[in-house]
């Protein structure tokens, strides 16, 4: 299974481009959470080789094992999904974590998305449709997209929701929708939106959609977090105030400074040139995925490497766009930067199995074969 | 995978794309709009706490302190950290022994309008009240106490008509005091009222860092921005006070209702000013409450009114004086004309009553004056008629405002003009009669009275009364010093004023006079007595409300003028029976205090 020279084709700058993100990461935890005990910050580095290991070790697979086992893995995220739900911790309205003992809790709607990824790429992989896809030609997937999708909506998880709501969507429209499919799909979803405002969202969801379009609503609640995380970012300026200096940070005026807004952090210690300099490496980290995809030799891992990009891609941007105050305040982490080991775990995974992809992507050379 | 190249082209001029909006979007955040956001931060954590200015002090001529300030504690709720409205307020409703229910009400709307903002919640609370809330701190949250200046009035009620009280601050007031804060008190009448701008001085702060919470934080990083201004205390107001006269002429005066006034002939400056019934300033300090000010604003006998400078009343005889000169000085009248009083006076088909039935026979100015014969004043306004007359009624003061640093009204001084652009109706001559002694139209406030009657006494001057001596800042500083300032001349002869002057000191000292109860042994006084009737001179009445109001206007001593008195009681009766021994009474303790060197 594994070919030793393999190794020569290891993206080496790739996988230090994400280590450095992860670096980065770590010292911008070091600073929001030391004041308050640096267990947050240990944990996360202990998930950081955790994820380092499982990144290399899911890179030895190659594409024909993975799909082999998308199945499992999609069975196991609904498993884990369905426990949350029964079994799961509470944490500030919803059921989204598992516990394990009394310092891990993981969170199985992270790890869904690989999974998710991993089977709409295994179903196209099966598929030698040419033309644009029809509704009726994608059932399959829309039924594999669905099922945990309505389990994080239980949760219930806005934001996870809306995640593998555009992972999975971007997937599917990259291979080929009929316009008129996609129309239909436009009125089946304003058709169901009505239902779903009145019965499925709870009062607070449609509390914090009604906040997003008129933020006078409540000018403390999340208007106050975005307000005071465009403070922090705003006032870091061009160099910002300097590490374990920002004061919206270390007096805790930006809120959720450690997970969900921890880019407020850094753009408020780091400045522009932090803020543009991090943003660029995510930049190349897409591309490179993206680059990747486009170099794939099949179909399955083309479409599982445009799915780890397009994770990376919209939890960028959405979690950038949050804290910056452009998009609503909704539950979005910052892969490889918020705290969370299922976040920095399932980041990783994704950046194992491009690394992976990429490996393979080149015949073996002829010096090679020479050999 | 060929066929999918334009895909990804697509896909990554998205990404380009998505990335340049994040980036503009952070350039725009800390680049373009990066100043305002630090100065955003920087108010996040600077929690600035006001040091609140002590008053300046209100003094007598002498600097003995009248209005000085205490410390309060004040009761302030912190309405975001309020856990349990409802067991706060029956603590708090033990603690203060106020009703619950008032208690619970004020703190709902506290929470409802500031939530993040302390409200007052009671001024001055007891050092027992204070102990109790400080050892329990721990169990009342959202309970803060801070230390704050009140007024204290050190001597209860005295001079509180002219002194004024305090109250918070109005939304009209706001804007004529620019830097007071909206929960402030400022003063509402009198001196606190007219020297509020020196008085109030300038609040302090101190600034420290707070956290998201709201809890102070002591990191050094943080501290390098915080400044530190000290209050600025108010101005020290000095009045020109007598704070022995004041409190002799209120014990004179003592129970009734009416006004005395006594000022500095050579120089306007008032020693003394007292308006009874008054209120207790004190009621004021903590906010006064709503019964107690309805009850104020209700009574009958106006205790917030200054009626030295507020009240208004027909002068009655004392304005005889301005008819003598107005009468010698037209030449209607010379020191020998004499007119026979046969106890009335007939004009036209009306009668007018002397107010000794039996007449006063055959008299010149001189007896006319000391003995206040109506039949003589009569004459001499038939002869003069009203415009000549009015004239001699604006020189001596009635119909202007005086110009003290008080409120004050301005009465009435009657003329053609005023009657027709008031009533639309042309003069009457009967209605010259009745002015010629003090009644009809004619109205004044006791300080005119004694201002006109000050003019007299220095020959001519008509000065502009003074209360406030100077004001002197915290640092020494004098910021304002008054010097004499005369509102107009009398322009009169000394020769007219003499022979005027001659009759007062009559009335008060031959044994016909109207005034001899104001009789000094040790200084001549000068005066004159009024009895202003209320209602018409045809009615007579016994009703306590009808009853005549008293008048003694004086100077003393009358050689050598240096103070002038005027008293004023409100349906008191006979001037010379009520008013004359009141102005003797503060006459009295003047002279004691000239003898020790102190007025």
């Amino acid at each position: 299974m594994f070919d030793r020279r393999l190794l020569r084709n290891f993206d080496w700058l790739f996988f230090f481009i994400v280590i450095v993100v992860c670096a980065v990461g770590l010292i911008n935890l070091f600073s929001a959470s030391y004041q308050t005990g640096l267990s947050v910050f240990k944990k996360q580095l202990l998930w950081f080789a955790l994820g380092i290991a499982a990144a290399l070790f899911i890179s030895f697979f190659d594409f024909k094992t993975l799909e082999r086992y998308t199945s499992h893995m999609y069975v196991a995220s609904i498993l884990l999904l369905v426990i949350a739900l029964i079994f799961g911790k509470e944490v500030s309205g919803s059921k989204s974590w598992i516990s394990l003992g009394k310092h891990i809790t993981i969170q199985p709607s992270e790890l869904a998305k690989i999974s998710i990824v991993l089977a709409i790429a295994k179903f196209y992989q099966g598929d030698f449709e040419v033309r644009p896809y029809g509704i009726l030609d994608l059932v399959k997937p829309l039924l594999l997209v669905s099922l945990p999708l309505i389990l994080v909506m239980l949760q219930p998880d806005l934001g996870t929701t809306l995640m593998i709501l555009l992972i999975s969507g971007s997937l599917v429209i990259f291979m080929g929708v009929r316009i008129k499919s996609i129309a239909l799909l436009v009125i089946l979803i304003i058709g169901l939106s009505y239902p779903t405002w009145h019965y499925f969202l709870k009062g607070y969801q449609r509390e914090r959609i009604e906040t997003f379009l008129d933020p006078s609503r409540d000018p403390l609640g999340s208007g106050y977090n975005a307000l005071q995380s465009q403070i922090g970012a705003g006032s870091g300026k061009f160099f910002g105030k300097g590490f374990k200096k920002g004061s919206q940070t270390q007096l805790r005026f930006i809120p959720e400074q450690h997970t969900d807004f921890i880019f407020s952090v850094l753009a408020e210690e780091w400045g522009f040139i932090g803020g543009f300099l991090t943003l660029l490496l995510y930049f190349l980290i897409i591309l490179w995925i993206v680059d990747t995809a486009s170099l794939a030799k099949d179909k399955f891992s083309m479409i599982v490497s445009l799915g780890i990009a397009s994770i990376f891609f919209w939890h960028a941007l959405i979690n950038v766009g949050m804290v910056t105050g452009l998009l609503p305040v909704m539950g979005v982490p910052l892969p490889l930067l918020s705290y969370g080991g299922s976040s920095l775990l399932t980041a990783m995974l994704g950046v194992g199995i491009v690394l992976g992809i990429r490996m393979r992507r080149l015949p073996v050379t002829k010096e090679e074969i020479a050999l | 995978m060929q066929r999918y190249k334009g895909r990804f082209l697509i896909a990554t001029i998205i990404i380009v794309n998505a990335f340049l909006i994040l980036v503009g979007r952070m350039w725009y955040l800390q680049i373009l709009r990066g100043n305002e956001f630090e100065r955003f931060s920087l108010d996040n954590r600077v929690r600035s706490i006001r040091i609140p200015a002590p008053r300046g002090r209100i003094l007598d001529r002498r600097g003995r302190e009248i209005v000085v300030n205490r410390p309060s504690f004040d009761l302030y709720i912190l309405p975001e950290d309020i856990k349990n409205p409802d067991s706060l307020s029956s603590i708090l409703s033990s603690i203060l022994g106020m009703d619950v229910d008032n208690i619970r009400s004020k703190i709902k709307t506290s929470i409802q309008k500031s939530r993040f903002k302390p409200v007052l919640f009671t001024k001055d609370i007891t050092r027992d009240q204070l102990a109790f809330i400080e050892a329990r701190k721990s169990s009342l949250p959202g309970i803060l106490v801070e230390a704050s200046h009140i007024r204290k009035y050190n001597y209860g009620d005295l001079g509180a008509g002219l002194l004024g009280y305090m109250g918070r601050i109005s939304e009209v007031e706001l804007k004529s005091y620019p830097g007071v804060r909206p929960d402030d008190v400022v003063g509402k009448s009198g001196i606190e009222k007219g020297w509020e701008d020196y008085l109030h001085g300038k609040d302090g702060f101190i600034e420290m860092v707070t956290d998201a919470y709201g809890r102070e934080v002591n990191l050094t990083l943080f501290q390098e921005d915080l400044s530190r201004k000290d209050s600025l205390p108010g101005a020290d107001v000095i009045l020109s006070i007598d704070l022995d006269l004041q409190y002799a002429a209120e014990e004179a005066l003592g129970d009734r209702a009416g006004a005395a006034i006594a000022v500095n002939v050579k120089s306007g400056e008032v020693l003394a000013l007292v308006s009874h019934p008054t209120f207790d300033p004190s009621d004021f300090i903590k906010g006064i409450d709503s019964t107690k000010w309805k009850s104020l604003i209700e009574d009958k006998s106006y205790p917030l009114t200054n009626r030295a400078t507020q009240g208004i009343y027909p002068p009655g005889s004392v304005f005889k004086i301005v008819t003598a000169a107005a009468g010698l000085k037209e030449g209607v009248i010379n020191e020998n004309t004499y007119f026979y009083c046969p106890g009335s006076y007939r004009f036209g088909k009306k009668t007018f009553k002397c107010w000794k039935n039996g007449g006063h026979g055959s008299l010149n100015l001189h007896q006319a004056l000391v003995g206040s014969c109506d039949v003589y004043f009569y004459n001499i306004a038939e002869r003069l008629g009203i415009d000549r007359l009015s004239g001699y009624i604006k020189r001596f003061g009635f119909g202007t405002p005086t110009g003290i640093e008080l409120s004050e009204r301005v009465g009435i001084s009657p003329s053609r003009e005023w009657k027709s652009k008031t009533f639309k109706k042309p003069w009457y001559e009967g209605e010259t009669i009745v002015t010629a002694i003090g009644q009809g139209y004619i109205s004044a406030t006791p300080l005119q009275v004694a201002m006109s009657t000050a003019a007299v006494a220095n020959g001519g001057k008509l000065f502009k009364p003074h209360i406030v001596r100077e004001v002197i800042s915290t640092n020494g500083k004098r910021l304002i010093g008054y010097h004499p300032q005369e509102n107009g001349y009398l322009g009169i002869e000394e020769r007219i004023i003499n022979v005027i002057k001659e009759a007062l000191k009559g009335v008060v000292n031959e044994p016909s006079g109207t005034g001899r109860r104001a009789r000094l042994d040790e200084m001549v006084v000068a005066g004159k007595t009024g009895t202003a009737q209320v209602v018409s001179l045809t009615v007579d009445s016994d009703k306590e409300s009808h009853k005549d109001h008293a008048w003694f206007t004086s100077y003393a001593p009358a050689n050598n003028p240096e103070v002038a008195v005027t008293v004023l009681v409100e349906h008191g009766g006979k001037g010379g029976a009520v008013a004359a021994p009141i102005v003797k009474q503060i006459l009295e303790v003047y002279l004691k205090l000239k003898k020790e060197g102190s007025v």
